[in-house]
């Protein structure tokens, strides 16, 4: 499956390493890539390119948080809930998701459109409160903020609010992010 | 005295002083001053991983205290071990595990023999102060052999480590993170793996236990026996442990016996064989033409005198007898004393006749002792290790830990040339650790052999001394292989020269250097030729005779070994001698006073062949299953039904013993003393576990007591009456073997061979074999080699019998390579029907990644209707028959053709 | 006002700087590199961060220089450096920064130090999270690449020196060095058993070095520059050069503020963050991310550099400055900070294992108002049972919330268990029973 649409890419990302054990990351994001979570045969195939047996696959799969091995909701709400950001208001960004969203941590909405979970720093202390949905960062989340946000991703499944690189003090003249 | 700073260390222990080698750790320093610091995650066969911190220890001059598990010792280091500082450490860490950890001491079979129990008893205060919530993990069907409690896990690591460093199986995993980290298979999927009990044997606590015995016993009510086991060659200690005359469990001891505590499925989980309700447990003999329970006297007194008679009518050479290589080397030197004194005849046979007698001829004929010049601890040393047709992880699994090691430890090269591609699955495949890889089929093996030695030839690898002394047999071998173009090689064995030449060197180069043969080569036609080949390539390379080089053959069955050297074959006296050797012969009869027979016996298809003649007319078969065996075109069946009279002395009624005039109760290798000599050589003792079941005797006995009964009395006492005679017969038996050094090779020997013994077979030794299945699954021809392999779960039929076993393997699959399978639409567990001339057999297919292609096995166990596909040749000089490999036609079974068939 | 001078985030902060090679170049970017190939011995490369007095900015602090200089000379076979950009510290954002406003700055970095360690391939293992991180240094590494930079032949020289990028997946332990090589390696990210240590024993077991992303950014400039010029920045001898300190909290402007190091934290928090957020006085203050024990208001004049912080009874480490208002409950940050080392505790070794999961139930029920008398003494000698005993400094790390809370504002915790108490909730004295 993933050998044959991914041929070049895991040619490529076998090249960079001396020992085949070594791609496992990414051949792991190739596989969350391709079907939104881990699936036990995507884990299979990758045991077998890299020749390792299928509990070598999946003690690492389960040991990093961002590979699901279940399905989850399109778009992943990751809402870091570490101290710096506790202390700007994560609690209450946790709380406007659950009235617009009706779910919490750990939650799926019925449509599976959104799913929330509360994660640790996400090393953006000084923008917080903050979430990442999917690959993308979202800080200094206010209400009306969060709502755009979350009207941008259920028209478009991406919104232009989303973090560009990073520098903060943001820079003198530049565009106002909020 | 002073210490050589390069070698030795000085080391203070709690006072003590003492020296050890450089790279010793300190727990282990501690352990030789006799200091047991406490410890979860430290195991000796393990590195080390200084994970569970029980075992901190104070060294002077370190800040903080260190991990005596994973500290070298450095020259005057000072530690103590039980000071304050260190108890309480002790302490705290026992009061995190505890903290987490079940009351399940009453339901654990762990209590009493557990590492948490034992320390909390040591250090622990009485009081707990945790009052969270312990974590709770969710219940979960592990495998039918091994279960998991995963709450009382310390997550030392230790079954996860020892099934990866020492198995090489990693089937284990740990899964998860923090404290939540719990050791699983693979999702929630059963656990699949060797089953060899490595993990169970090795959890320090109770989290992985065995299921076969599981809440049956505390440990203090079992009874131990230390024994070895009944299945491989490889002659494993076992204790097993016993509660009211029934085998609970079975472990074995780090650091005892020749396995240092490793098990195999077999040995750790095949105890049940002996108590399998099918036992015979009365003597049964036919009246009017059914078998009936009769008493030891009526059917001994029946069996001696009818074989007095028929002895009269047609003279001993009308006898003919039959042994396993499963009895004691007691059982079967008697079981010869008796066919050679009591009845008077050569014609005995035991089962090493099927493969085992091959490599004895190579290695007499070459060396002049058949005896292994290696032991195990060589195997682990060797700097290369030459396999050729062993699959040694599933025949010999410990063997097979020694290579592993040799690679994994200590770098060795491993060439292997077997019908294993490197391939990961869920049991070891020894082609992973290959450094130099040759797949091939069993008819492939005599081929690559010549493409070594060639190579070593071409290459300018000869030993030079070698080159002097033996320049007409370098001469000759090199002559023959010149024949033998690249092309032809290259073609036939599917690698290139290139490759050869670089295994080559790489053998040639070594310093010490093993070659192991298995029964893809002994048990297959060519074996004593590609067994004497090799010798040559030891020999030309120089590696024959020098210290930790050798050939070392693999014996299948517990006392194949055994059998050959108590004589028990029709061409061997007790040593094993010629029939021909006069010294030997004399010693004999200085030993029984009586004539002994002269002519070499038939040896097992000889005895066949005679039965269906009526030459042979009486056959006395001790544990041999002939019908069992042998394929229907032996027509071993028709023949032992043609015998006037059949005495089968057994544990179960199997095919051979249902045709039987007498059965006789025999007891297995648990219920009596006696020894088994191992592969290396070495003999160890047997030990009763339990009492016999029913009525059953000792093999040795029941003959014993039918030698008095027919007027030539071999008796004696017990098991080391005979042993005693055994030494005195083979001078000095039992310091033969590998210990205290294993023998050299006898000098005379090798030089008669050098001289002219080579050129006997030289030519015929030297070239191509044809290969009968001639495939590679090509195109639309559903052509495969088919050929019957052991199975690492069984040995032989015997272990059929045992209930554990038969949870993991109960029935035979035909094995296919899945690019085979693919090519002709079959996946797994499809039917399929798999025929030739000689008849056909129904199966299911199972994928195999780590078969050739164009290879098919089907495991010997269940044989029953794969046998009828074998062809049965006899090699002409040893008498082995052969009947191992087919060429089949396979065709997967439309659900109509099924129906069709029910 | 930024009274001292930018070094790190002058680029970037220069209108109009978008992080592109081009933009690179033309501030001068890539002539260290040149300066150095095949014109400097690496041995004295070495010699000269040595000099420099650089020492790690991912939170350790070892000298770099000198970290260099345990690889072993004429080590047969590869040597490898990682660059850890693992930033997952809480508090601490600065490495996200350099690494998507100036990848070539690092990236240069990373070269040099190649050079002088006799590396040819080298590894940026970036967090999983920094999706956005991960393509910025792809893009970059592209264009290097193209440029000769990186790869083959160097800029013409025999020297060949490869960079990959090789993203995480969520595991905050994979920033302790062994860890992270474990990660490489494709396994789980465990720490490992110390000594070996990475400089004979790294990656596939080869010579290793790693160093953080904002290491490896200065050396450009040190290079450029000479390391009498950066040695007698900030505090010398033992804290020389600037660091990026990650100011967060309960501030007015939270940001990455690149400053000298021995400026106070009044400095710091008052002159470059624009002070408190509101009119609620400054309660506490965390100086080095979560690692750190916490500081009071009487440390706001203690010197932000390793000697000093360290007499002060906290760390520099991470440089991830938390400052929090009067009216947060110091119980309540320190459970916060001890649920995320619950979470990233790796469960190898026991103390930690087992004993973060003890201590944050304990919080948890003392914030929750079932604390009990008993408590106190338990968490004091659980962290007691916990620190100085683990494989790594993980164990250190997580006991230093608890342990500074508990010894600054030990008052907050004896209310809430007061609190449990009058509400009368039954105190049951664990019964006196055997194990």
């Amino acid at each position: 499956m993933l050998k044959e649409k991914y041929k070049t890419e895991i040619a490529d990302i076998l090249s960079r390493y001396p020992t085949r054990r070594s791609a496992v990351l990414p051949l792991l994001y190739l596989a969350q890539k391709e079907e939104g979570y881990v699936s036990e045969p995507a884990m299979k195939e990758i045991a077998g390119i890299l020749r390792l047996t299928t509990p070598q696959v999946y003690e690492v799969v389960t040991f990093y948080t961002m590979f699901q091995v279940k399905p989850i909701g399109t778009f992943h709400i990751q809402v870091c809930k570490s101290l710096m950001c506790a202390l700007v208001g994560s609690d209450t960004l946790l709380a406007w998701l659950k009235a617009r969203l009706g779910i919490g941590p750990g939650e799926t909405t019925s449509d599976k459109l959104f799913t929330i979970s509360t994660v640790e720093c996400l090393a953006s202390c000084g923008t917080g409160p903050m979430m990442q949905i999917n690959d993308d960062y979202y800080e200094s989340i206010s209400e009306a903020k969060l709502d755009r946000i979350l009207a941008d991703i259920q028209r478009d499944g991406t919104s232009p609010l989303k973090s560009g690189p990073f520098m903060l003090p943001e820079p003198a003249g530049a565009q106002g992010k909020s | 005295m002073p210490d050589t700073a390069v070698d030795t260390l000085r080391v203070t222990i709690d006072g003590q002083s003492l020296t050890v080698p450089k790279g010793t750790l300190v727990i282990e320093a501690a352990r030789q001053a006799g200091v047991m610091i406490p410890h979860f995650c430290y195991h000796p066969k393990l590195k080390p991983d200084a994970n569970c911190r029980m075992c901190l220890v104070e060294i002077e001059k370190v800040p903080k205290l260190q991990t005596s598990c994973s500290t070298p010792v450095t020259n005057g280091m000072v530690v103590r071990t039980a000071t304050t500082v260190v108890n309480d450490a002790h302490k705290s860490v026992l009061e995190f595990i505890l903290a987490n950890h079940p009351l399940d001491c009453p339901v654990c079979d762990q209590g009493g023999r557990c590492d948490l129990q034992d320390f909390s008893h040591e250090y622990t205060p009485t009081t707990s102060r945790f009052v969270e919530i312990k974590r709770v993990f969710q219940k979960e069907y592990f495998s039918p052999l091994i279960e998991k409690e995963m709450n009382r896990c310390v997550q030392c690591l230790r079954c996860v480590r020892y099934c990866d460093e020492v198995m090489d199986v990693k089937a284990l995993a740990p899964v998860g993170r923090g404290t939540m980290t719990e050791i699983k298979h693979f999702g929630s999927h059963e656990l699949e793996c060797e089953f060899c009990g490595g993990c169970v044997q090795i959890c320090p606590v109770g989290a992985i236990t065995s299921r076969l015995s599981m809440y049956e016993f505390r440990p203090w009510m079992l009874k131990r026996a230390d024994t070895i086991c009944t299945y491989c060659g490889d002659g494993c200690r076992l204790t097993i442990q016993t509660k009211a005359n029934q085998p609970i469990e079975v472990n074995s001891e780090y650091g005892a016996g020749r396995n240092d505590g490793d098990l195999c499925p077999r040995g750790f989980f095949g105890y049940h064989v002996s108590t399998h309700p099918d036992r015979i447990t009365q003597p049964l003999v036919r009246r009017n033409g059914t078998l009936v329970p009769a008493t030891w006297e009526e059917a001994l007194e029946y069996v001696a005198e009818t074989c007095i008679n028929l002895k009269l009518k047609h003279g001993p050479g009308a006898f003919a007898g039959l042994i396993t290589s499963r009895c004691t080397n007691e059982d079967l030197y008697v079981f010869q004393k008796f066919m050679r004194l009591v009845i008077g005849t050569n014609n005995i046979d035991s089962s090493a006749r099927y493969g085992q007698i091959n490599g004895v001829h190579a290695l007499r004929r070459v060396q002049g002792t058949h005896r292994w010049t290696v032991t195990f601890e060589d195997l682990s040393a060797a700097d290369a290790l030459l396999l050729v047709g062993t699959n040694v992880t599933e025949t010999n699994p410990i063997t097979g830990l020694k290579i592993k090691e040799a690679v994994k430890k200590h770098g060795a090269a491993l060439l292997t040339i077997e019908a294993l591609v490197p391939a990961v699955g869920k049991i070891s495949n020894i082609a992973n650790l290959s450094t130099h890889d040759f797949p091939g089929h069993p008819d492939q093996f005599g081929t690559m052999v010549l493409s070594l030695i060639k190579a070593v030839i071409e290459e300018g690898l000869i030993d030079a001394d070698l080159s002097r002394r033996a320049s007409s047999y370098v001469q000759a071998i090199t002559e023959a292989l010149q024949a033998i173009s690249w092309g032809s090689i290259e073609a036939t064995t599917g690698a290139t020269s290139a490759a050869w030449r670089e295994a080559a060197r790489v053998f040639a180069k070594a310093k010490r250097a093993v070659v192991v043969v298995g029964q893809g080569v002994l048990r297959h036609p060519g074996g004593p030729e590609i067994t004497t080949n090799l010798l040559d390539l030891l020999l030309l390379t120089g590696h024959h005779g020098r210290p930790g080089c050798g050939l070392a053959p693999l014996a299948e069955e517990n006392n194949d070994q055994g059998a050959v050297e108590m004589g028990a074959m029709a061409e061997f006296f007790p040593g094993p001698r010629d029939l021909t050797d006069r010294q030997a012969r004399e010693r004999l009869m200085s030993h029984w006073k009586e004539e002994i027979p002269q002519a070499v016996g038939r040896t097992l298809t000889g005895i066949l062949d005679g039965a269906k003649t009526g030459a042979i007319k009486a056959l006395y078969v001790v544990g041999e299953n002939p019908v069992g065996t042998l394929p229907p075109s032996s027509g071993a069946k028709e023949a032992l039904a043609r015998c006037e009279f059949l005495v089968c002395q057994e544990l179960f009624l199997t095919e051979t013993a249902a045709l039987a005039h007498v059965v006789l109760p025999a007891t297995s290798y648990a219920e009596k003393d006696g020894t088994f000599t191992n592969t290396e050589g070495l003999v160890q003792p047997v030990r009763t576990a339990i009492d016999p079941i029913g009525e059953s005797r000792p093999d040795w006995e029941i003959l014993s007591t039918l030698s008095v009964l027919m007027g030539y009395p071999i008796e004696y006492g017990d098991a080391k009456e005979i042993f005693k005679e055994i030494r005195s017969v083979i001078p000095g038996y039992a310091l033969l073997g590998p210990v205290p050094t294993p023998p050299r090779p006898d000098a005379d020997a090798v030089a008669q061979y050098l001289e002219r013994g080579y050129a006997e077979d030289v030519l015929q030794r030297y070239r191509v074999r044809t290969r009968e299945a001639d495939v590679k699954g090509k195109g639309g021809a559903k052509t495969l080699a088919l050929v019957l392999t052991q199975s690492l779960f069984h040995s032989g039929k015997f272990s059929t019998r045992a209930k554990g076993l038969l949870q993991v393997e109960a029935t035979g699959k035909l094995a296919l390579n899945p690019l085979d399978a693919e090519r002709w639409g079959l996946g797994e567990g499809d039917p399929v029907r798999v025929a030739n001339e000689r008849g056909e057999m129904i199966t299911t297919v199972t994928l195999r990644d780590r078969l050739p292609e164009g290879l098919a096995t089907y495991p010997e166990h269940f044989d029953e209707q794969a046998r009828v596909l074998m062809p049965l040749t006899i090699d002409n000089g040893t008498g082995v028959p052969y009947y191992r490999s087919a060429r089949v036609e396979i065709e997967p079974l439309k659900d109509v053709e099924l129906e069709r068939m029910r | 006002m930024p009274k001292h001078e930018k070094i790190l985030l002058k680029n970037m902060e220069t209108h109009g700087y978008t992080g592109s090679l081009a933009d690179y170049e033309r501030t001068g970017g890539y002539t260290a590199l040149r300066k150095v190939l095949d014109k400097i011995s690496p041995a004295e490369v070495t010699e000269i961060v040595k000099k420099s007095g650089l020492r790690g900015r991912g939170g350790a602090g070892f000298p770099t220089g000198v970290k260099w200089s345990f690889i072993p000379k004429d080590h047969p076979g590869p040597k490898y450096l990682c660059c850890n950009a693992d930033e997952s510290e809480p508090g601490t954002f600065k490495d996200r920064q350099l690494i998507e406003r100036d990848p070539h700055q690092m990236i240069e970095g990373m070269l040099i130090a190649c050079y002088a360690i006799g590396a040819e391939a080298a590894y940026i293992y970036i967090r999983g999270e920094f999706v956005l991180g991960a393509q910025i240094l792809e893009r970059a590494l592209a264009e290097a690449r193209a440029a000769g930079y990186v790869g083959r032949k160097i800029l013409g020289t025999d020297h060949s020196i490869n960079i990959w990028v090789h993203r995480g997946a969520g595991a905050y332990i994979c920033g302790e060095e062994t860890a992270l090589l474990e990660s490489l390696e494709g396994k789980r990210g465990l720490p490992r058993v110390k000594p070996p240590f990475p400089a004979t024993h790294g990656l596939y077991n080869k010579p290793t070095v790693i160093n953080n992303v904002e290491t490896l950014a200065n050396l450009p400039h040190i290079i450029n520059r000479g390391a009498e010029w950066f040695a007698a920045i900030g505090s010398p001898p033992k804290s020389s050069g600037t660091r990026i300190f990650c100011v967060s909290g309960h501030v007015a402007r939270p940001g990455n503020y690149e400053v000298p190091m021995g400026i106070t934290m009044r400095e710091l928090i008052y002159e470059h963050a624009g002070g408190m957020r509101s009119e609620k006085p400054l309660k506490a203050i965390i100086p080095g991310g979560a690692s750190a024990p916490f500081l009071t208001t009487e440390h706001l004049d203690v010197k932000l550099d390793f000697e000093s912080v360290a007499q002060a009874g906290s760390m520099l480490g991470s440089g991830g400055v938390t400052v929090m208002e009067e009216g947060t409950s110091m119980v309540w940050a320190a459970l916060r900070l001890m649920e995320f080392f619950y979470h990233e505790s790796c469960g190898k070794c026991t103390p930690c294992r087992e004993g973060s999961s003890w201590l944050v139930q304990t919080m948890r029920r003392i914030v929750d108002g079932r604390g009990r008398k008993s408590d106190l003494e338990t968490l004091v000698q659980l962290c007691q049972n916990i620190a100085g005993r683990t494989v790594c400094a993980f164990g250190d790390a997580e006991v230093a919330p608890i342990m500074s809370t508990l010894k600054y504002w030990r008052s907050e915790y004896e209310e809430l268990i007061q609190q449990a108490e009058a509400a009368g909730l039954i105190q049951l004295e664990p019964a006196a029973a055997r194990h």
